[in-house]
C-alpha cells in the first residue's frame, strides 16, 4: 500500500468534491460550510433590532434612513463540519482478497481527502479495537497524516462494532457526519447506528464485504470459528446451508440499511476490490454523498 | 414366511448399531475461520468421521440407510413363502396316464386332477421358470418341452390323454432325467397314484424327485379272467372277477356271446377274493364279452372280451434263454398269446399224451426238438425234427439272395450283419427262401406241420435292429398259423400290433368314441398303435374290416391302490402331502434395497 493510500489519479477524481450532509452542524472554527448559527459571512440571513454593541458595519443604513429605525443585518455563519471517520479494524476486516481493511482504508482516506479539501475537520477513529482517538485534522495538508494513520491500522480488534459505536457516542464528541467504513459483522450493528444517530450525528455507513462473504466457497462438514472469538458453529456446507446463510446475510444487511435511512443517514454496500472511481461515480455522486 | 438362512438376520444388530453409532458419534469437523458465525445456521446432516458421542437426532438419511440395510439383510436371510404349486425353476412333470389314473376317487378322475395340478403349476410359475411335461402312458410322450411359455404349455396340455393300459413310468422318469438330470436345483415331479412296478433302473442325477400322490381309495372290482377252452361237451367259457376293495362288494356280472346276453348274475365278493364261474359257450359263437356293474371307481376293467375264433388267437411258446427283441416282435401280432420257457415242457413234446397247448413254438438259442404244435420257428440250432440237416457252424456269412415267398415279403437281408451261422442243407420237404455264401439261410418246410428255420440267432446279428425283423416274425407267424386268419382280435389296451396289408392304401382305425385315424401301410403291414382305451375298434383296410377288442387285463392297475411311497431302485420316495412350495423372494428385496439406497443418494446429493 502506498504511503498516501490513494493514487494521484484517484486524488484527482476526488478533487473538487465536497461532502454533502443532509443536515447542518455547528462548527468551532470558521470554515467554508454554512451553519444555522447567525454569524458573519456574505450570505444574508435576517434582520433584527439594533442593540448596543452591535457591529455598526452590519447596520442597514438604508432602512435607518428610510424608516428611522435601526436594524442590523444578520448573516448565516460559515463554520467547519466535523467529519468523524470511523474505520472498522476488527479482525473480521482481514478477510477477502484484497482484504476488506485495505479497501476500507482507501475508502476512508477518500472521504478524508474530500473533507479536508472542503475545509472540514476530520476526526479519524478506529473502531473495533481500543485505540486513542486522533486529533482533529484540517486542511488538505493534513491528508498525509490521515493516510499515515490509516496505514498503521491492522485488523486485530475483537471489540464488537456496536459497543465501540456506543462508546464513541458517549464521549460527547461534536455532532457531525459520522462516516463508518465497516463490514458490520456484528449482530447489533444497527443498534450502534441508532445510538450514534441519536446523539446528533448523521451516520453514513459504507459496508465493505468481500466475495468470500457474499458467496462463501465452503463444502463438507465444518466447524466455523468466529475470527473475533464469538463462538463456533457446526455445519454441513451444502446448498441448503449456503442458502440459509445468504438469506441471513441479506436480512442482516437490510436491517442495517433500514436503520441508517430511518435515522436520516446513508448506507451503501461495496464489494471489496471495486475500483474507487466506480464507487465515487456510481454511489457517492449518484446518491448525493458528495457534491461537486 | 420363513427364512432359508435365518442366522443372517443377526447381522441386523451389528450393522444397525454401526449406522446408529455413526450418527450418535460427534463429528470431527474441519475448523474454518469466518468473519462472523451469527449468520450461519446450525445445520449438520451427514456423518463421516466421528469422535465423541452426541444426541441422536432424527434424520431421513439415517432412516433410509437403516431401511436399506434391513432390506439387504432380509435378502441375505433368503426369505421364502409358501405358494401354491410344486414347480421349481426347472421342472419336469411326469404325468401318469395309466389305467388306474382313471379311478374316480379324485373328481372327476385321478388323471384329470393331475392335469389340473399341472395347469396350476403353469399358472403359478414365475417368469423364467422352465417347465416340461411328459405323459407317461404305455409309451412316454413329451407333451411340451422344457420352456417358459405358459400359453404354449396350456395349449399342449389340452392334448394329454389317459390310456387304459399300464404306464411305463421308468422310461418316462429316465426321459425326464435325460433332460434335467444335470441341472442344479431342478425337479422331477411325478403325478401318479403310485400304481406301477418298482422302478429299477433310474437315477435322478442332480434333480430332486418329488412324488405327489393322487387317489385315496381302492374300491374296485375287476374282471380278472375271461377265456374259453374246449371241453368234452363243447367249448367252456370261464370268467373270474376279483374284488380289490377293502370291503365286500356286490357285483352284477353279465356274459354276452356275440353281443347277446347268455348269463347274468349278482355276486357278493369278499375283500380281495375272486368270484369265478364256468359255463358252456353257445355253439358257433365267436366273441364272448363280460361286463360287470358295480359301484367301483375304475370302469376300464369292468369289461373283458375273448375271441373264440381259431384264427383270432395264436398261442405261442418261446423257448429261449431270453431275447427281448424277439419277444416284442411276437407280441406285435394281435393274435399272439405269448408264453416263455427255457425248455419245452414235457406235455408239449411230440409223442407224449394229450394235445398241445400251443399253436406255434419258437426256438431261439435252444436246440429244436419235436413238439406237438402245428408250427415251429427255429433260430440258429437245428434239431432232428427240423426241415434241415446241420452241417456245423460257420463263423461268418454273406447274404446272397432271397426267393419270393410269403415269409420273405417286405424283408431285405442285404447288408444285415450275421455271424456264427449254422450251416445246413435242406431236407427234401424244405425250400430255401434265403441263401448265403455258406448255404441255405432260411428254409421253410411243410409236412404234417409247418416249420421255418433261420440259420442264426437274432442276437448273433443286427437283424433285430432292422425294420424287416418284426415283419419277418409276423410273416413267419402268418405262415406257421396256416390259413386260419380271423377278422376279430382281442388285444390289451395300449398294445401296438400289426396286420398284413393287402393294398398300398391306408387303413382307417375307428375308435370306440367314433374318432378315426389313418394307418399307413409299411412294407406290406399296418403297424397300428393308439388303441389305448378299452372298447371296440374297427380297422377298415380296403375291403377287409377287422374288429379289434381292446381290454384291460392288469391286476396291478385294477388294484387302484394309491401308494404313499413309490419304490425307486429299492429306495422309498414318500408322497408329498402339501401341494404348496417354498418360493424365494430375495431378489425383489435386494432390488428394493438398491432403490432405497438410490433415494438416499439422491437426497444426499440434493442437499450437497
Amino acid at each position: 500500500m502506498s504511503r498516501l493510500v490513494l493514487s494521484s489519479g484517484e486524488l484527482r477524481i476526488l478533487e473538487g468534491l465536497r461532502l454533502n450532509p443532509r443536515k447542518s452542524f455547528s462548527g468551532r472554527v470558521r470554515g467554508e460550510r454554512l451553519t444555522k448559527k447567525k454569524g458573519v459571512s456574505i450570505e444574508f440571513a435576517d434582520y433584527r433590532e439594533y442593540s448596543e454593541g452591535d457591529d455598526l458595519r452590519h447596520l442597514d443604513w438604508n432602512v435607518l434612513a428610510r424608516l428611522e429605525h435601526a436594524v442590523v443585518k444578520t448573516y448565516r455563519d460559515e463554520e467547519d463540519l466535523a467529519v468523524h471517520l470511523l474505520l472498522d479494524v476488527s479482525a473480521s476486516m482481514s478477510f477477502g482478497e484484497p482484504s476488506k481493511l485495505d479497501y476500507a482504508k482507501r475508502l476512508a482516506c477518500a472521504f478524508a481527502y474530500v473533507a479536508l479539501a472542503g475545509g472540514d475537520a476530520v476526526y479519524p477513529r478506529a473502531v473495533g479495537a481500543r485505540q486513542q482517538p486522533a486529533a482533529a485534522l484540517r486542511g488538505r495538508s493534513s491528508f498525509p497524516r490521515v493516510a499515515m494513520w490509516a496505514t498503521g491500522l491492522a485488523p486485530e480488534g475483537t471489540q464488537a462494532l456496536s459497543s465501540d459505536l456506543r462508546a464513541f457516542a458517549s464521549t460527547g464528541s461534536r455532532p457531525g457526519l459520522a462516516v463508518i467504513v465497516t463490514d458490520a459483522m456484528d449482530r447489533d450493528a444497527a443498534q450502534g447506528v441508532r445510538i450514534l444517530a441519536g446523539r446528533g450525528h448523521e451516520v453514513c455507513v459504507v459496508q465493505v464485504l468481500s466475495e468470500v462473504e457474499l458467496r462463501p466457497d465452503l463444502e463438507g462438514d465444518l466447524r466455523l470459528l468466529d475470527v473475533e472469538g464469538r463462538g463456533a458453529v457446526e455445519i454441513t456446507a451444502n446448498s441448503i446451508t449456503l442458502k440459509a446463510y445468504a438469506d441471513s446475510l441479506a436480512l442482516h444487511n437490510a436491517s442495517l440499511a433500514e436503520e441508517c435511512l430511518r435515522m436520516g443517514g446513508r448506507y451503501t454496500l461495496v464489494v471489496a476490490g471495486t475500483p474507487l472511481d466506480q464507487v465515487v461515480k456510481n454511489v457517492f455522486k449518484r446518491e448525493g454523498w458528495v457534491a461537486a | 414366511m420363513s427364512f432359508q438362512n435365518a442366522a443372517a438376520l443377526l447381522w441386523l444388530i451389528p450393522l444397525g448399531g454401526i449406522i446408529v453409532a455413526l450418527y450418535i458419534l460427534r463429528m470431527r469437523r474441519k475448523d474454518v475461520l469466518v468473519p462472523a458465525t451469527f449468520l450461519w445456521p446450525e445445520r449438520t446432516d451427514e456423518v463421516r468421521a466421528n469422535a465423541l458421542f452426541q444426541r441422536l437426532r432424527f434424520s431421513w438419511l439415517l432412516v433410509l440407510q437403516l431401511l436399506a440395510m434391513s432390506l439387504f439383510v432380509l435378502a441375505l436371510a433368503r426369505p421364502q413363502t409358501l405358494q401354491r404349486g410344486l414347480a421349481g425353476t426347472t421342472t419336469v412333470v411326469v404325468l401318469d396316464a395309466s389305467a388306474s389314473m382313471g379311478a374316480t376317487d379324485a373328481k372327476p378322475t385321478r388323471f384329470d386332477a393331475a392335469v389340473e395340478i399341472v395347469r396350476g403349476m403353469i399358472a403359478s410359475a414365475n417368469a423364467g421358470d422352465q417347465l416340461m411335461l411328459i405323459e407317461a402312458g404305455p409309451s412316454p410322450r413329451v407333451v411340451f418341452p422344457l420352456s417358459s411359455d405358459p400359453a404354449a404349455q396350456r395349449r399342449a396340455l389340452q392334448a394329454v390323454r389317459r390310456s387304459d393300459a399300464p404306464s411305463d413310468i421308468e422310461e418316462a422318469l429316465r426321459l425326464a432325467t435325460a433332460r434335467v438330470g444335470e441341472v442344479d436345483g431342478s425337479k422331477i415331479v411325478l403325478l401318479s397314484d403310485g400304481v406301477f412296478n418298482e422302478v429299477e433302473n433310474f437315477a435322478s442325477g442332480k434333480a430332486e424327485l418329488v412324488y405327489h400322490k393322487l387317489g385315496t381309495q381302492r374300491k374296485n372290482v375287476a374282471i380278472e379272467a375271461l377265456g374259453s377252452t374246449e371241453g368234452p361237451d363243447g367249448r367252456i367259457v370261464y370268467c373270474g372277477v376279483k374284488n380289490h376293495a377293502l370291503d365286500e362288494s356286490r357285483v352284477e356280472i353279465t356274459i354276452l356271446a356275440d353281443g347277446e346276453p347268455i348269463n347274468s348274475e349278482v355276486a357278493t365278493i369278499a375283500s380281495n377274493k375272486t368270484w369265478g364261474r364256468t359255463f358252456p359257450a353257445p355253439p358257433g359263437v365267436k366273441v364272448i364279452e363280460a361286463r360287470i356293474n358295480s359301484d367301483d371307481i375304475l370302469s376300464a376293467d369292468d369289461y373283458a372280451v375273448t375271441v373264440i375264433d381259431p384264427g383270432a388267437s395264436l398261442r405261442v411258446l418261446l423257448v429261449s434263454p431270453g431275447d427281448i427283441f424277439l419277444e416284442r416282435a411276437l407280441s406285435l401280432d394281435p393274435r399272439v398269446t405269448l408264453d416263455k420257457a427255457s425248455e419245452v415242457p414235457e406235455s408239449e413234446r411230440a409223442g407224449t399224451a394229450g394235445t398241445g397247448s400251443y399253436d406255434v413254438v419258437v426256438f431261439d438259442g435252444a436246440q429244436e426238438t419235436a413238439v406237438k404244435a402245428r408250427g415251429v420257428l427255429t433260430f440258429g440250432m437245428a434239431g432232428a425234427s427240423s426241415g434241415v440237416v446241420s452241417l456245423g457252424r460257420s463263423p461268418s456269412f454273406d447274404f446272397l439272395r432271397a426267393d419270393e415267398h410269403d415269409v420273405m415279403r417286405g424283408v431285405n437281408l442285404r447288408g444285415v450283419y450275421i455271424e456264427n451261422v449254422e450251416r445246413v442243407t435242406a431236407k427234401p420237404a424244405g425250400r430255401v427262401v434265403a441263401e448265403g455264401s455258406s448255404g441255405p439261410l432260411i428254409v421253410v418246410s411243410e409236412t404234417d406241420k409247418r416249420q421255418v428255420f433261420v440259420g442264426f440267432s437274432p442276437l448273433d446279428s443286427d437283424f433285430p435292429l432292422q425294420t424287416g425283423f418284426p415283419i419277418f416274425v409276423a410273416n413267419a407267424l402268418d405262415y406257421l398259423a396256416g390259413s386260419t386268419v380271423s377278422d376279430s382280435f382281442a388285444i390289451l389296451a395300449g398294445q401296438q400290433f400289426q396286420l398284413p396289408a393287402s393294398t398300398d392304401q391306408p387303413a382307417t382305425l375307428t375308435g370306440p368314441d367314433g374318432g378315426a385315424t389313418r394307418v399307413e401301410p409299411l412294407q406290406g403291414r399296418y403297424i397300428v398303435s393308439g388303441v389305448d382305451r378299452v372298447g371296440t375298434y374297427a380297422l377298415q383296410a380296403g375291403d377287409r374290416e377287422v374288429t379289434v377288442y381292446a381290454q384291460l387285463r392288469d391286476d396291478l392297475e385294477s388294484s387302484v391302490n394309491s401308494q404313499d411311497f413309490v419304490s425307486i431302485k429299492k429306495n422309498k420316495v414318500a408322497a408329498v402331502s402339501d401341494l404348496r412350495r417354498y418360493s424365494d423372494f430375495w431378489k425383489p428385496l435386494a432390488l428394493l434395497a438398491l432403490l432405497v439406497l438410490g433415494v438416499e443418494w439422491w437426497m444426499y446429493a440434493r442437499r450437497s
